[in-house]
């Protein structure tokens, strides 16, 4: 909960010098090429098979999983060929190999465009009330369509992807088989979003010792996870099983500049949530640096400090954002917590699917 | 932010409201409306309701303090003022005072403070006499003051916004809205008629995953702890009721009730049913009272009794009569406070 004992300065005069943003970013942005390994082997995660710590997941009651559909999801989400040049992929910017995020500070779109926000990962987005960093898409199967569209990320109009993956046989039989239909949007959007529901860690140490397994945690995980919970006030927003509040804060990200990203502000036209982005997950962030919705910390102990300091000030900052006063050796404590304790060794390394001639 | 500037920021845009329809709960349903009666205006941001047992005046707390409506005379007389003030919410932002109120056996009341910063606030308890006074109480003039809560193991950044009070025949219990991580209710027992010492009792937080306790009753047994979590603001559809065992403190049942932002809860006398108001912070006219129905089962329902603006607490007389304090939104141009207190009759519910 919010409470900010300040003045009430004009929060909506100063919304949208950052609106660009949102709006080019309206599904994502970058340009990468995926090397796709031809590996057949497919680690999927059926119904029912949830990963322990997490909580089960309420499907759209239009497009309930099933094997074929994941399947069909799956080649598409690690198709290049959904984009213009046949090499962007959605896993160009998501790669399993870099805990489903890019690596990158800021996805870069055709002709070397550079967006301002940071590729978040796809793991655990099936709990994700809104997608984006601002929160704009509701479902997954809402955000799918995005990127594809976009024209400095895969750039092809829904037509020209439908018409495309319609010459390819592979794809028909398949939408023949999961949706009765050809090639269409509403499919490719359903198909790729229940793959997504499939991309789930948990069972981290964190969870099971939990469950009581004492020996999950180092001793210094173990104290790090203490902080976490207690001096260092990070369950204030990363709770739950996701550890997220589903919420958007200011935690005084980017705010010493002058041309500000305004987050959340810019969708709900609340003051108050000027500089406020979604709390994203934590799980597995020991791979998915550099952190931030603009990339800006580039490791876990930065992060900590900029926590420790109090953020950066300024009148939207969260009131749940202030000096920690840490120690150094709470500080290290608390990322080892971070990086082992949030870590599962159960990792969804998913390898891409031979691809549909 | 003056009020009428924030509903205009509120009304401008519709795609916030856009975003609640969508993700509205299809547990609520609507009857037949009832139209409350403004019993009193002008009221300043009033947050908390209690109505005497002995006298049925009718006490509620406001950022300009503690007053009092007899429903005999009509009169709104103050009773207990002089709170410094703070803010709460980043944008839209209201001024806050003392926020919940409760009577604690027929005339003392219990008075939960959100005008300090969360290290310093303060539950405080007072004589009420039969008559309003001559001049009205200090805040300092209480018969008793509970906490603060500093730092310590059990809230990192110390405890404050008291926001709802009740009291059963052995403690009082407060929620607070000062630690994010913990989400306390806390607890005084009371012995001899006197309240002992404040504690944090209920990590409602770490129970429910949510945040923001924010209404709280008794069970009509006086069994269970009723508490309703508002959760974030700025997400709809998030609020909780949730009960828990009032000597343990074990949480016995925690639903969704659809709504956006819980922040009144009480039951009727006689026929026991829950009411709960809905604030709706992210879209103000979606705020009401609601009826809980199937309130024992895993999924509660809600059925709409009326539309309110900006309810923030809700008490009932001992005849079954229910008042209503709601922020209101300023006129344009108008200086007065916009806050009402509003009466729905037994016979309307
Ligand atoms: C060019 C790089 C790029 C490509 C290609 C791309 N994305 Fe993204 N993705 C991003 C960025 C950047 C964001 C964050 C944008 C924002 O929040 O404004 C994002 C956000 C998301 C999110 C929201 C995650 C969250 O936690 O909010 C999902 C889900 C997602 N992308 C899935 C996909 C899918 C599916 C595809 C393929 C159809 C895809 N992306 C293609 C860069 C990319
Ligand atoms: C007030 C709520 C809040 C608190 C308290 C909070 N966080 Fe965050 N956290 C967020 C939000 C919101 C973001 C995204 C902020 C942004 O990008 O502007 C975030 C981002 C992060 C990230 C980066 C994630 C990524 O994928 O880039 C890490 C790591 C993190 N938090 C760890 C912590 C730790 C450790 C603590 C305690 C010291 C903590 N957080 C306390 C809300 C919070």
């Amino acid at each position: 909960m919010m409470k900010q004992p300040s003045e009430c300065s004009s929060a909506l005069v100063r919304s949208g010098n950052r609106q660009f943003c949102s709006a080019l970013l309206a599904g994502c942005l970058c340009f990468a090429v995926f090397g796709f390994g031809l590996s057949l082997t497919s680690v999927i995660a059926a119904d029912g098979d949830i990963p322990a710590g997490l909580d089960k997941i309420s499907y759209p009651k239009d497009n309930p999983p099933d094997e074929a559909k994941i399947h069909l999801g799956k080649q598409l989400y690690f198709d290049g060929r959904l984009s213009e040049d046949n090499k962007v992929s959605c896993a160009s910017c998501h790669d399993p190999a870099k805990g489903w995020s890019n690596g990158d500070r800021f996805a870069t779109g055709v002709g070397g465009q550079v967006g301002g926000r940071s590729a978040p990962t796809v793991i655990n987005t099936a709990y994700q009330m809104f997608q984006f960093w601002d929160g704009r898409a509701g479902s997954l199967e809402e955000q799918a369509l995005g990127p594809i569209q976009n024209p400095i990320e895969m750039n092809l109009t829904l037509e020209q992807v439908v018409a495309k993956l319609n010459k390819i046989p592979g794809y028909r039989e398949q939408f023949q088989k999961v949706f009765g239909t050809d090639v269409t949007s509403d499919g490719i959007a359903k198909a790729i979003a229940a793959y997504e529901r499939t991309v789930l860690s948990g069972n981290a140490p964190y969870d099971q010792f939990k469950a009581g397994d004492e020996s999950a945690l180092s001793p210094a995980a173990q104290r790090g996870m203490k902080l976490f919970t207690g001096k260092a006030h990070c369950t204030a927003c990363h709770a739950g099983a996701n550890l997220t509040d589903n919420a958007f804060h200011n935690v005084g990200i980017g705010m010493d500049r002058d041309d500000f990203d305004q987050g959340r502000a810019a969708i709900s036209k609340l003051g108050g949530d000027t500089g406020s982005f979604k709390t994203p997950t934590i799980r597995e962030i020991a791979r998915t640096a550099p952190y931030m919705h603009d990339g800006s910390l580039k490791t876990l102990e930065d992060v900590v400090e900029h926590y420790n300091k109090g953020g950066i000030a300024n009148t939207y900052l969260d009131e749940e954002i202030y000096e920690l006063k840490l120690t150094d050796q709470e500080k290290a404590d608390l990322v080892t917590f971070l990086k082992e304790g949030l870590s599962s060794k159960d990792y969804p390394m998913h390898k891409p699917p031979k691809l549909p001639e | 932010m003056r009020l009428e500037q924030q509903s205009m920021i509120l009304s401008i845009f519709a795609s916030a409201v856009a975003m609640m329809a969508l993700l509205s709960s299809g547990a609520i349903d609507q009857v037949a409306a009832a139209e409350p009666e403004v019993v009193a205006k002008n009221l300043d941001n009033p947050t908390g309701v209690a109505v005497s047992p002995k006298t049925g005046h009718v006490f509620v707390a406001s950022h300009a303090g503690v007053f009092r409506y007899d429903p005999a005379s009509g009169n709104v007389t103050p009773e207990i003022v002089g709170y410094p003030t703070d803010v709460y919410g980043k944008g839209p932002m209201y001024n806050i005072g003392p926020l919940g109120v409760a009577f604690l056996g027929d005339d003392h009341l219990v008075v939960g403070d959100g005008s300090r910063v969360d290290l310093e606030e303060l539950v405080r308890v007072y004589k009420i006499s039969d008559t309003p006074p001559d001049s009205p109480q200090k805040e300092t003039d209480a018969v008793a003051t509970l906490g603060p809560f500093p730092y310590n193991e059990s809230t990192t950044k110390g405890e404050g916004n008291f926001y709802g009070v009740t009291v059963s025949d052995s403690a009082i219990y407060v929620t607070c809205n000062g630690d994010d991580t913990k989400g306390w209710v806390a607890k005084a027992q009371i012995v001899d008629g006197k309240p002992g010492k404040l504690e944090l009792a209920i990590a409602t937080k770490e129970a429910t995953g949510v945040d923001a306790p924010v209404p709280i009753t008794m069970s009509p047994n006086g069994n269970l702890v009723v508490v309703g979590q508002m959760g974030e603001i700025n997400i709809p559809g998030d609020s909780l009721l949730t009960f828990y065992n009032a000597k343990s403190g074990k949480m016995r049942r925690n639903a969704k009730l659809g709504l956006n932002d819980v922040t009144g809860l009480a039951y009727a006398p006689e026929s026991n049913r829950l009411y709960a108001t809905d604030f709706s912070w992210l879209d103000t006219s979606k705020g009401a009272l609601y009826r809980i129905t199937k309130v024992n089962s895993e999924e509660p329902k809600t059925r709409k009794v009326c539309d309110l603006d900006k309810p923030s607490a809700i008490a009932f007389d001992a005849d079954g009569n229910l008042y209503i304090a709601v922020m209101g939104t300023a006129k344009e141009g108008s200086d007065e406070a916009p806050g009402q207190l509003l009466k729905i009759n037994a016979g309307d519910l």
